[in-house]
Parts: structure tokens; sequence; C-alpha cells
């Protein structure tokens, strides 16, 4: 074993790693110390990750609680697809997740934009501060703070308000979170209240690192505040908005715990995505949990998120160079 | 640029900023308002009407609110612990270029973000584990999280390879540099991983609503849930009426944050500008 490679590769500090400088051996007896090292998180993406991707032979069974799985052949899907609630769970999860991507990211830029004109250095802190803070609650804290502003009674902050100002009737108050209507725009505004201020840290960092020569430059040639904004700020954010677009795109069909809280019985047809779908499903259908058929249906939503990574990986690769795994 | 007089887009431009942190901030606001006060309040107060601490007595003197709380401490320290020794271990591991395997190893970890099992597959080996309605399903599932891991090894390599030849030369084992070396020159990176992984433990729902289903066993968040539900609101001491009642619980759910909020928020900062704007 004394085959040497020729290449060298040059590190991100400029010092340069000689390749195979010794042979096979040698480098793993080097090396011994580290593959214990390794171990612990080998151990964990072993039990973790790859026996639950075993586990995927079981959406090709009937399996239901106690019984062991009994192959079926491809029946768990037949009858997911002939399922209506399946079908509105896909939908649903593509749509909530895209919709609430691109409406984040409005807000987020928007908010950024606006931050960045102030120059009141202490203000723009203390702004940061208040705007950062939704992003640390948790989805179950969210939940209750919006379910008791948007109470359906004179409880609710926000009922209470629209009766102050006359547009409801004392009684006639509106259960936001139970109406098929009102679920939705509700859930994205507060999805918008939760991550914009947080979404604008990465346009932010990138406003900061425009030279100010470009606006000095810009303002000798007269040109008025918007103009700058449209002509040099807009174009520097260009690249930062569309990597936060395809690095989010991959995730879509991850949403759960927001859904999750947020949704009930009322609103099910326009809330329920896959995740949802198959936990409630399994562990709240009040028959034996049928893991057979959940485990295909959360084989449909792996497939479709591995899809959607590879492509934007690929998207990414083209617009900035670098893949997003 | 000199703008000495304040402008009309000034003014535009400060009042959005100031409407948009009073819609951030006014909802959590009549929260704490209202747990503070023993009336059930309507609309929109700035002080309560009837102060009272009664709300919060209510909540930390029930031993059914108590002993969540008290999980939720117990799993969050843990977790953090194990979770960060597995990424600074895996980072450590993956900057060893010239170690056979590596690529291997990384690719192992990557594929995870590609594609899964899925949520019952990974029940299922949890509950095959013995871990179900066990706490350490929720310590150990969310231990392992390749995105961190990912970001700890960026932080990692910019580090001066020349200090691990150095130390090499010297003698040092791997275990000596790693802990000599590379953790006191990385206290910024473990914190501000270290805080995501509190935040995350803290906060967390979805599994314990996976794999907890004994009452005994849950965490704040599980019970915040029921108590909000409805189905299990504790019995209100004193002069507290059940909407105060709530309204503290939701409070005491995000006290602990609070407090390290302050001392803490740069960190976020960094581990996520870092973790973005690398390369």
């Amino acid at each position: 074993m004394s085959r040497l490679k020729k290449e060298n590769l040059t590190r991100a500090d400029g010092s340069v790693i000689q390749m195979g400088q010794a042979p096979l051996g040698v480098r793993i007896k080097k090396y011994i110390p580290f593959y214990f090292m390794f171990l612990p998180v080998l151990i964990f993406a072993i039990v973790f990750y790859y026996i639950p991707m075993f586990g995927i032979s079981l959406s090709f069974t009937e399996y239901k609680g106690v019984k062991d799985p009994v192959f079926n052949g491809l029946e768990n899907f037949r009858k997911m697809f002939s399922m209506p609630g399946f079908w509105a769970a896909f939908k649903n999860t593509l749509f909530l997740s895209t919709v609430k991507l691109l409406m984040n990211t409005f807000m987020a830029v928007a908010l950024s934009l606006l931050l960045n004109e102030i120059s009141n250095l202490h203000f723009k802190k203390i702004t940061q501060t208040v705007v950062y803070l939704p992003h640390f609650m948790s989805w179950v804290v969210t939940a209750s703070v919006f379910g008791m502003i948007l109470a359906p009674s004179q409880v609710g902050l926000v009922n209470n308000l629209l009766t102050q100002m006359g547009v409801l009737q004392q009684g006639s108050e509106i259960y936001f979170l139970g109406d098929q209507k009102w679920w939705t725009p509700i859930y994205f505004i507060i999805n918008i209240w939760k991550d914009t201020g947080w979404g604008t840290i990465i346009y932010m960092a990138t406003l900061t690192s425009i030279a100010p020569e470009l606006y000095e430059a810009a303002s000798i040639d007269g040109a008025t505040r918007w103009q700058q904004l449209r002509f040099v700020t807009m174009p520097a954010l260009y690249n930062t908005i569309i990597t936060v677009l395809i690095l989010n795109l991959a995730k879509v069909m991850n949403l759960f715990e927001s859904v999750f809280v947020l949704q009930n019985n009322a609103v099910i047809r326009q809330s329920d995505v896959l995740q949802t779908y198959i936990y409630t499903q399994t562990f709240n259908s009040g028959a034996l949990p049928n893991y057979g058929y959940t485990t295909a249906v959360g084989l449909v939503k792996s497939l479709v998120g591995c899809a959607l990574v590879l492509i934007c990986n690929y998207a990414s690769k083209k617009v900035r160079g670098r893949g997003i795994v | 640029m000199n703008r000495k007089k304040l402008t009309t887009g000034d003014v535009l431009v400060y009042a959005g900023v100031i409407l948009i942190s009073l819609l951030i901030i006014i909802p959590l606001y009549k929260v704490l308002i209202d747990s503070l006060d023993l009336r059930t309040a309507y609309g929109m107060k700035l002080w309560p009407e009837k102060f009272g601490l009664d709300g919060y007595i209510s909540v930390f003197t029930n031993p059914t609110l108590y002993e969540p709380f008290r999980i939720s401490v117990v799993t969050t320290v843990i977790g953090t612990l194990v979770a960060l020794t597995l990424s600074t271990l895996g980072a450590y591991v993956l900057i060893q270029w010239d170690m056979p395997g590596r690529n291997f190893f990384a690719n192992l970890l990557l594929f995870t973000m590609i594609f899964n099992g899925g949520m019952i597959p990974t029940f299922l080996v949890v509950k095959e584990l013995g871990l179900y309605n066990n706490l350490g399903s929720v310590i150990l599932v969310p231990a392992m999280n390749v995105y961190n891991l990912v970001l700890m090894r960026n932080f990692f390599e910019s580090i001066p390879h020349s200090l691990f030849e150095a130390a090499d030369i010297d003698g040092a084992s791997p275990m000596t540099i790693f802990a000599k070396i590379v953790l006191p020159l990385s206290k910024a990176a473990l914190a501000s991983i270290g805080l995501m992984f509190l935040v995350a433990y803290w906060n967390d729902y979805t599994n314990f609503k996976i794999y907890i289903t004994n009452s005994d066993f849950y965490n704040f968040q599980m019970k915040l849930r029921s108590i909000i539900l409805g189905s299990d609101l504790p019995t209100a001491s004193g002069s507290a009426t059940a909407n105060t009642v709530q309204n503290a619980a939701i409070i005491t759910a995000i006290l602990p944050f609070m407090v390290i909020y302050p001392f803490a928020q740069k960190y976020f900062v960094t581990g996520l500008n870092i973790g973005a704007v690398k390369e």
C-alpha cells in the first residue's frame, strides 16, 4: 500500500494538506482514537436514523398494533390514494408551507429595509430585541397566547376591540381558530408574528455588508432615497432572498408542530397536513394504530421531501455555486 | 450619509418600525398584564385593574404544575449536555482531513438530512428500545442534530491547523487536543449552539407528544397545552380567576428564557450568521 495521491488540498485558512502521505494502515492506526470518538455519533445515527429507514418496509404490510406485520403489497398505497383526507393533507402541506414561506420572506425583507434606514443605533437595538422575541416562544406558548387573544368571547382581545369599534355585536363574536373561513389567514398571520423579526437577521447581515461608497456615489448622482433603495439595496439583497427561499423550500414537507397546536376538529379540512395526518391516524384514530398505513404515508412524504431537497440542491448549485447539503 | 434634518421619510420609517414592534409585543404584553390581574380583564389595559400574584401562586404551589416544570428542567439540562457532546465529538472527527473514512462518515450524516424513515418507523424503534413513556426518548431522540453538528464543524474549521500540529508534535493525544485546544477556542460556538439546544429542549412538544402518554412524565409545554385546552385547569388559589391562572401559566413557560435572553441574544445571532453566511 504505497500508492500516493498526487493532489494536495488547500484548506480555508490557507494551509496545505498533503493527501495520502502515509500508507492507509498507518493512517488508520494513527486515527484509532478518533474512530472511538466518533462511535457515539455513529450509534445515534444508526439507531435513530438508519434503523428507522429499514422500518419503511412496513409500508408494504398490514401492521395493526399488537399483531405481527403481514405483507400486503401495495394495498396501503392504493388505500392512501383513494382517501380524500390524504389528498387534502398533501395539498395543505404544500400550500400552507409555501405561502407561509413567501409571506414570511416578504415581511422579513420589508422590516429589514425599514430597520436599515434607522440611524439611531440605540433605538435599532431595542427594536431588534423586541422583534426577535417571538421566535423563541414555543409553538405551544404561541398557540396559547393567540388562543387567549382570539378567544371567541369578550375575553378575547380582538373580539373585544371589534365590538368596541362597532364591527361586531356582543354575542356574535368570531371563533377565529375554529372557523373554516378564518383559520388559514390567521395561521399565516401568527407565523408572520412569530418569525418576521428573526428572519431579518440574515438580511441585515447582507445590508450591512453593502459598501457605503455605493450610496455616496448614488446620492452624488442625485438618486433619491427611494431610488437608492431600488437600485443599490434591492439588487444586493436579491441573492440572499433566493438563498433563503431555496433553503426553506427544501423543508416544506416537514410542517408539523405549528399546525398541530393551532388546528382543531372544526377546521381539519383546511389545516390537516401530512405530518398531522400521520399523527392523528396513528395515535388518535380511536382504533388500533395502523402502523403499516401511516408508515406508507410517511414514505410518500419523505420521498417528496427528498425530491425537493435534491431540486433545491441543484438550484442552489446553479444560483450560488454550492449545494445545501 | 448626512441626514441632519428629520425628513418625512424618516418619520414614516420610525412610525412603521414602532407600529410593527407594537404589534409584536402587544399579544405578549396582554398575557403578562392579565396574568397579574385578579379580575378577568377585558380589552387592552396598560396595567392590571386589580393587581395580585395569586395566578403565579396557584402555578407554583400546585404539584401537578411544579412536577412538569422540574421535568422540563431535567430533560433540558441533560439533553443539552448529550447533544453538545455528540455535536462537538462529531464535528472534531469531521475536521480530520487525513482520516481514512472521514468522507464516508460525513456522507452518512448528511444523507439523514435528505431522507429519513419518518415519524412512525422512528417511533417503533424507540418503542422497541423500551423508551416509550420513558424520558430517555425525549432526551436522546433530538440529541443528534446533523444541522448543528455541521454548524459546529464550520466553527472548528476556522481554528488554525498549525495549533493541532504543534500539539501533536508535543505528544498530546487527540482527546487532549480536543479538550485543551478545540473546546477552549470555541467558547462562542459552544455558547451559541448550546443555547439553540437549550431552547429546543425547553420548547419541545412534538417529541413528548409522540413518545410520552403518561401524564406523570409531561414537561411544562405538555402541561401548559392541557391547561389552555381547559381539560386540566388547576384550582385557582386565593382570588385568582381561571383566566388569570391560564395567563400566569403561559408567562411561567417563557420565564426561564426571558431571564437568559438579554445575555444570550448576541450568541443566537452569531450562530445563525455563521451557519448561513459561512463560505
